[in-house]
């Protein structure tokens, strides 16, 4: 895999970054762009706020990048980067004044694709995309992205304790809102 | 509803889909511009000059130039000297007032 191969490691390539080599940034922008931007759109269920939050994160990869310490692996750290920019932008939506907020947006990718989706699982979406911002964060790394709990406690810096609660919790939020819809297939 | 049903619903629905090429190459094209400065940290800055690296690397080259000649101009004044007072050149006279002095004054003669 590209990750692991010397010169062009993502750590390597994050070393030069570090010393202003602008090509070396382009690269891993394109290496990883998709995948996060993908996280952050099923974070948020939101295309506009995804690419900005993308953006944001890539440039983030440049400005800090001096001051990076391989401590961590660098997905890891970026995809840390993006979920924080995420809960960031989450938490200030909540302040929004709904007048000004205008019309709300669907929060699934697009019509085309909500078309094509199982009913329930479009039900399921839409139960996601309502449940507290870190309870979907921790269901979307864990489910989409098949981190472990480990991995989504160093990501979200806490305990893999407080991540099993985030997706009990989550969990029984999901079951609450789809229960009777979904039980009546069974 | 179980929680393997749950589960696999779960990892069915929210599976990884990568998002339209359009929306990656979007995003590309708003990074494609003048890139912002990078942020240093001042407590790395030594490590620039502890680094021993014999590539060529001309900040550091620059760095130790600097250091070099601060050093020099330190060597030259002194610490303890005003630059701007009366003792800077004594006398004033250029070259032939620096007087090589073989038996300084310590206080104690034979």
């Amino acid at each position: 895999m590209h990750d692991s191969d010397g010169a062009h490691s993502d750590e390597a390539l994050m070393a030069r970054v570090a010393r202003g080599d602008e090509p070396a940034y382009r690269l891993l922008v394109r290496r990883h762009l998709p995948a996060m931007l993908g996280l952050a759109r099923r974070i948020l269920g939101n295309a506009a706020d995804a690419e900005d939050v993308a953006q944001e994160a890539m440039l983030r990869v440049w400005t800090h990048a001096p001051r990076w310490q391989p401590l961590a692996a660098f997905r890891t750290w970026l995809t840390r980067v993006v979920v924080n920019l995420c809960l960031d932008r989450k938490r200030r939506a909540a302040w929004v004044n709904l007048d000004a907020a205008g019309e709300l947006v669907d929060p699934a990718p697009s019509a085309g694709e909500a078309a094509e989706r199982d009913e329930r699982e479009r039900l399921l979406s839409a139960a996601i995309a309502e449940l507290p911002a870190r309870q979907r964060t921790a269901v979307v790394l864990t489910y989409s992205e098949g981190m472990s709990n480990a991995q989504v406690a160093e990501i979200l810096e806490t305990t893999v304790s407080a991540v099993e609660t985030l997706l009990i919790r989550g969990k029984q939020n999901l079951r609450a809102r789809l229960g009777s819809v979904i039980d009546k297939d069974e | 509803m179980t929680d393997d049903r749950l589960d696999k619903l779960l990892r069915k629905t929210l599976q990884r889909q990568e998002p339209a090429s359009a929306d990656v190459d979007r995003v590309l094209k708003r990074l494609a511009g003048p890139l912002p400065r990078q942020t240093f940290a001042l407590w790395r800055l030594p490590n620039v000059l502890l680094d021993w690296q014999f590539a060529p690397a001309w900040p550091r080259v620059a760095a130790l130039a600097c250091c070099a000649a601060l050093g020099f101009f330190i060597g030259l004044a002194g610490v303890d000297r005003q630059l701007s007072g009366p003792n800077y050149v004594a006398g004033g006279g250029g070259l032939g007032t620096i007087v090589f002095e073989p038996d300084p004054l310590t206080g104690g003669r034979p």
